[in-house]
């Protein structure tokens, strides 16, 4: 006989606290409340952004890709159609979307998955994606590469990739993939075009410019360790990632390097989580032969949205590259949180001439769910002036750490 | 300046298509009669109608301290959940809340199913768990609950039935659903939450018009982001409006306002008033109780709705006044 169907617990989330028999459960339905009386806009936009982008991938049928094939500087908007379906029980993924943005960046992609192989221990895939980034901001190689030298070039790419994750346990993960990757580099276009000088033009002797273009097969091999709490919007745990990339030129050779990377998160959370220590290390460090050259367009770059936010997006290239970003985050309302942050990094030619010399200094606010950053501003000074930004992301979760093809262009 | 312009007028444009489609009215008739379908049934024995267990009763209820293994994750609507199969065999569909519970809705799907069920509404057997025991790929653990609905073989999922296209339009149960609907702030009126059931009873196939996934309700008509199961909002949300000749002019969700406008009357409202008047304190209790509600917010939905009750039913003399 059934003894009973429902124990406690109110819809209103507040007075769930406690009342669930499982801590685990109890953890799950809990909020920690903000420091102030949450205005009723914010309670409603956190939970239209529940309800409207909570579930990720998980739903069948069409949707709107709202650019996340995207790199930064697409323009303020991006969008186009997608489809995606899951068959067989969760047995079989299939993706496949399109977008365009503001200044006519597109990108296609199409993606098969089988996640659940040797009872969910083993992911293959394979994904497909053609793209054309229309004006890409370049400012030179190096760390002195100066602001008067933007520039833009298109990037147009074919890329094609197979991959596998291995989980011994459900929060480590090996990932492994290897792809084609055919890039053309080209005179900027687009749309509501920036005032910027072809990068061909300015850096007429980059390697990139007087040698064919490449085709690359590209190997990645990775390991992550991940505990944060919740991803999108982390409280507590931490990340661990090692990630070693080769890029081989399967034409002549020229541009064939290795990518090493090392990285670590840690959230701190004071206060029962109504004050969170983000604390992120990432090194990377490129290997060539004698004679060979890393394009920079895959070079290893900081400056931006995610590394240092005080510089424009894809300010710094170089061989190598050090950051760090420390960030204070204090919960104002129980859906938006106020920040301080820090961070500081640069990129060398060479290995041990790394340091944290260009630095950035800034305030801004996050609008979140429990699992998700919705909404960010962030402004940040340094020694470029204020730059002000607004993304629909978490700054501490990257694109990169979910991408399966190539990082073309390198996206910090 | 230039790109602020665009985007207010591509904003300009998109809302005046999504007005022009929203406000597009359908001539709503009834259908020719279906053999066999029905809406509603009288309900005969009303005071003594089980709330907590609701019209399927304990036996098709599920064991909260059973292993459910997992089949799949819910890749339909706005709601996380999944599919799952109990140590008996059977199917389950769960709905879960989103981590933090934010306005949940299994807690409001099951009590606003159970209220519907008692006064003769067709409903799929619901239930609320506020956890259970997962079995997946990577072990066993503690879940979080939701709404289980049942997968039985006596109901055969025949598809879904229109609101603008049935045989019961304008008919007194069609009307009172609707008004109970309304009092119950429903923001989810979709056709694709109406399910048509098959019933075999003997050798006679019954067709049942059922208004399933009644969860966005108890809260308030925010055309963005509506709350749900929250007293507050359900309390400061009016039930009616005002009195139009003979119609009565219901506070409804502005998707679905052309089911309500200028349809519905005096005597329509005080029918379905007078069906939910006939609950007793304990037949409230416990449709509040099997949704997992603590007393303190069941008795503030539970005395709001009885105001809107007393509303409804008062409706004839004010308007006999005027």
């Amino acid at each position: 006989m059934v003894a009973c169907c429902a124990i406690g617990g109110s819809v209103h989330g507040q007075e769930r606290r406690g009342t669930a028999q499982n801590p685990a459960v109890a953890d799950y339905l809990y909020e920690p409340d903000g420091y102030l009386v949450e205005p009723d806009a914010i309670t409603r936009a956190a939970i239209y952004a529940d309800r409207h982008f909570g579930k990720g991938d998980l739903t069948n049928g069409f949707y709107v890709d709202m650019g996340n094939q995207m790199v930064p500087g697409a323009g303020w908007i991006a969008v186009g159609p997608g489809y995606r379906r899951w068959y067989s029980k969760d047995q079989l993924f299939v993706d496949a979307s399109a977008a365009i943005s503001w200044h006519n960046y597109r990108a296609v992609q199409a993606r098969v998955e089988l996640p659940k192989l040797m009872r969910s221990r083993l992911l293959l895939g394979g994904q497909a994606k053609l793209q054309d980034f229309t004006q890409i901001a370049f400012y030179g190689e190096g760390r002195g590469a100066t602001l008067s030298n933007e520039s833009d070039y298109r990037l147009k790419s074919t890329d094609v990739v197979g991959y596998a994750t291995l989980r011994p346990v459900e929060w480590i993960a090996v990932d492994g993939g290897v792809g084609l990757l055919a890039p053309s580099i080209l005179a900027p276009s687009g749309t509501f075009r920036h005032q910027r000088p072809s990068a061909e033009q300015l850096f007429a002797r980059n390697a990139v410019f007087t040698h064919a273009e490449p085709t690359f097969m590209y190997t990645e091999i990775a390991v992550s360790a991940d505990r944060r709490d919740y991803p999108g919007h982390p409280t507590s745990g931490g990340l661990l990632r090692g990630a070693i990339t080769g890029y081989a030129d399967r034409d002549t050779g020229l541009f064939s390097f290795r990518r090493y990377e090392a990285e670590a998160q840690h959230f701190v959370p004071f206060d029962g989580a109504r004050m969170v220590l983000a604390l992120h290390g990432w090194v990377a460090a490129s290997q060539t032969e004698p004679g060979q050259i890393v394009p920079f367009y895959l070079e290893p770059g900081i400056g931006g949205q995610n590394s240092l936010r005080s510089f424009p997006d894809f300010r710094f290239h170089d061989r190598n590259l050090a950051l760090l970003n420390v960030e204070a985050r204090i919960k104002v309302f129980t859906h938006m949180d106020g920040a301080v942050f820090v961070d500081a990094g640069n990129v060398a030619e060479r290995f041990g001439d790394l340091n944290l010399d260009k630095r950035s200094y800034g305030v801004g606010v996050r609008f979140h769910t429990r699992r998700e950053t919705f909404a960010r501003v962030d402004a940040a000074r340094g020694v470029e002036g204020w730059r002000l930004t607004f993304r629909l992301t978490e700054p501490l979760n990257p694109s990169r750490y979910s991408r399966r093809t190539a990082d073309a262009p390198f996206v910090p | 300046m230039k790109r602020v312009s665009l985007a207010a007028a591509a904003l300009l444009a998109s809302s005046a298509i999504v007005t022009a489609c929203g406000g597009a009215k359908r001539p709503m008739q009834a259908s020719p009669a279906v053999p066999g379908a029905t809406l509603w049934e009288r309900p005969t024995d009303l005071a003594s109608r089980d709330t907590y267990f609701g019209p399927w009763g304990r036996e098709y209820a599920p064991n909260p301290v059973d292993t459910y293994d997992l089949v799949e994750r819910k890749h339909t609507g706005v709601n996380l959940g999944m599919t799952v199969v109990d140590s008996k065999g059977r199917e389950w569909s769960v709905k879960q809340a989103y981590p933090g519970g934010m306005d949940d809705e299994s807690p409001v799907e099951v009590a606003v199913s159970r209220l519907l069920s008692a006064v003769g509404y067709h409903q799929p057997p619901v239930y609320y768990l506020p956890s259970f025991t997962l079995k997946d790929d990577w072990g066993t653990h503690v879940e979080p609950g939701g709404r289980f609905r049942l997968k039985i073989e006596q109901l055969k999922d025949d598809g879904i039935w229109r609101w603008d296209e049935n045989p019961f339009i304008g008919s007194k149960p069609y009307q009172g659903l609707l008004v109970m609907l309304m009092m119950f702030n429903d923001t989810d009126l979709k056709n694709s939450n109406n399910s048509l059931y098959e019933r075999r009873v003997g050798g006679k196939v019954e067709k049942l018009y059922v208004v399933r996934d009644v969860g966005a309700a108890l809260g308030d008509l925010n055309p963005i982001s509506p709350r749900k199961g929250n007293p507050e909002a359900f309390e400061k949300t009016p039930f009616i409006l005002g009195v139009n000749g003979r119609h009565v002019d219901l506070n409804a969700d502005r998707w679905y306002t052309k089911l309500v406008r200028d349809r519905i009357t005096v005597d329509d409202v005080q029918w379905a008033a007078a069906l939910l008047a006939q609950l007793n304190d304990r037949q409230w209790r416990d449709a509040f109780r099997a949704g997992g509600f603590e007393p303190n917010a069941a008795n503030r939905f539970i005395r709001t709705l009885r105001e809107k009750i007393t509303e409804g039913q008062n409706l004839g003399r004010r308007a006999a006044i005027r």
